[in-house]
């Protein structure tokens, strides 16, 4: 059985009465690769993310996931939707869209309850993923009671309940403090580590160094530009900086100001 | 400039904001519902048909002296689940003049209730007359609502919001109305936090609003920017329904474990509304 987990072919998409968002996307993802798809705002990378999901269907070009076409029609039966989304879990930029239940454990709850799986093997799911993610303190509390970091990690934990093969992450450290982006790397790399397939977007260029193995950088034209090692795409300043994606930093070095490009591998001179 | 204008055009903003915090304060906060007390030990569930049947009674009886006991039950309740008895009756008492006395004033009158006269005076140059039948009405309604609106106001504040909700499922009403009832309610704060934001960055770029017609444009503004926002976030929960599974027969957790002592307070409440039934029968 071939090991490919998606394969996008001149994929193109566009929002109703928008610009495109994808205009020819060709990837191939393969089980247990750890990706990061950078960009700079716009891009297309959540686009990208919802269709792996089977969110939106593209206009043109294919889609196919575990080795069958991606269609909305392939989602009209309730049996293969449950199938694929046993399979493919998305955790949103916006925790405050995944959290819509009132209180912690129903949204931990709700991905399993919809494939039907058993009260009981539920309930132990719910203290296992709240014991990982370190929220079990949290499970009774309604979700807009809690910082933007415990709504994260409880949307992580929402998918994580339903263990799925693939996870996509959609910035998954924007606006988090050190310590919970430390976490959520660190679960990152446990799960690919577990054998799962992760997908991130992001524009955290610090921490693509732990969470992917392989860059992608979609530019303005909504494609993908480059792809490659981490290593190698990080050490491209040229193609950083010609897609908004490194900036002049600016601080102090012994009472005298120090100007350099802002790059996660490169050496702080 | 005077302070009285200031007040006047402040008067948008202060309505608006005034009445999220009341929103926030009133719907939203748990503040009472996680405290220890004796209503909330109890299984939500046992507690709301508990509380449904002394509703039930309350609106039945037609004496105002066991309505009253009730009413004396709920605060003995209130005072067992360490809610300030004062906070209790300024939350419920300060509304049912609202509610009741618009409909009750008529009621007291010979041209409304005729009867026996207890006492007669000119309103406006016509002679009224207000009977007795009419005041034995008007208390026994003004009772009854008080007593209503207070066991009411008793669970809610007793009992978290999402408990409630699932003891809406466990009553039967359907799952899809359960669900969307509590997205409405999750996301009423999130709209309601995003408003006084907007609210507080308006003010941090133009100051205070010079203008009536420069508040009204930005409250009509804002209804319109809120709706929008709404439209698009609701695509956007949709979406993350649809990730997880959902195909449009929601399931929902539904786990609730009760035991003797609730199972006890259930048997009291039946004992108590069987009571006053009698009682009311037999007075």
């Amino acid at each position: 059985m071939s090991d490919i987990v998606f394969e996008l072919t001149d994929v193109h998409y566009s929002y109703p009465g928008k610009f495109p968002a994808l205009c020819g996307v060709d990837l191939t993802i393969r089980s247990g690769e750890k990706i990061a798809v950078i960009g700079a705002n716009g891009t297309g990378k959540s686009t990208l993310l919802q269709i792996l999901d089977g969110l939106v269907f593209p206009h043109q070009g294919q889609v196919s996931a575990f080795g069958e076409q991606l269609s909305e029609w392939s989602h009209k039966d309730e049996k293969s939707a449950h199938r694929f989304r046993k399979r493919v879990g998305l955790v949103f930029q916006n925790a405050d869209i995944q959290l819509f239940c009132p209180s912690v454990r129903e949204d931990i709850a709700f991905g399993p309850l919809q494939m039907g799986v058993e009260a009981e093997e539920v309930n132990r799911r719910i203290l296992e993923v709240s014991g990982v993610l370190d929220i079990r303190h949290l499970l009774d509390r309604v979700p807009h009671q809690l910082s933007i970091g415990e709504k994260r990690r409880v949307a992580i934990a929402s998918v994580l309940a339903i263990d799925p093969d693939v996870y996509l992450f959609d910035e998954p450290t924007a606006g988090l403090d050190p310590s919970t982006v430390r976490h959520i790397i660190d679960f990152i790399v446990d799960a690919n580590l577990r054998g799962k397939t992760i997908i991130t977007a992001t524009h955290d260029l610090h921490i693509i160094g732990e969470i992917a193995d392989t860059v992608y950088v979609f530019g303005r034209n909504k494609r993908i530009v480059m792809g490659g090692s981490t290593e190698s795409v990080l050490g491209d300043r040229s193609l950083l900086e010609a897609n908004n994606l490194v900036h002049i930093h600016r601080h102090h070095h012994d009472g005298r100001e120090h100007v350099h490009h802002h790059l996660p591998l490169e050496p702080h001179n | 400039m005077s302070n009285t204008s200031h007040g006047k055009r402040d008067f948008i903003e202060r309505s608006i904001l005034g009445a999220l915090a009341f929103l926030k304060d009133a719907t939203l906060s748990e503040e009472y519902a996680i405290r220890k007390g004796f209503l909330q030990s109890l299984d939500p569930r046992i507690k709301t048909i508990s509380f449904l049947a002394f509703l039930v009674t309350a609106v039945s009886l037609k004496s105002a002296l066991l309505i009253g006991s009730l009413y004396g039950l709920c605060l003995i309740l209130v005072f067992l689940s360490a809610i300030p008895v004062s906070y209790f009756l300024m939350r419920t008492l300060l509304f049912i003049p609202l509610f009741s006395l618009c409909i009750v004033i008529p009621t007291l009158f010979s041209t409304v209730t005729p009867g026996e006269p207890v006492w007669s005076f000119q309103l406006f140059g016509i002679n009224s007359i207000i009977t007795r039948q009419g005041l034995g009405g008007a208390v026994l309604f003004v009772v009854r609502i008080a007593t209503s609106v207070s066991l009411v106001v008793l669970l809610s504040l007793t009992t978290r919001h999402s408990e409630l909700l699932k003891v809406l499922r466990v009553l039967g009403v359907p799952q899809i109305f359960v669900l969307t009832v509590s997205m409405s309610y999750r996301y009423l704060y999130l709209f309601a936090t995003m408003v006084e934001n907007i609210f507080t960055a308006i003010k941090s770029r133009v100051g205070v609003i010079s203008h009536q017609q420069d508040g009204r444009r930005i409250v009509a503004w804002n209804i319109a920017n809120t709706w929008n926002r709404t439209t698009q976030m609701s695509e956007e929960v949709y979406m993350a329904m649809l990730s997880r599974g959902y195909t449009g027969e929601p399931r929902l957790l539904s786990e609730f474990h009760a035991r003797p002592k609730d199972w006890a307070c259930l048997f009291c409440a039946v004992i108590v509304c069987a009571s006053l039934f009698y009682g009311g029968h037999t007075l």
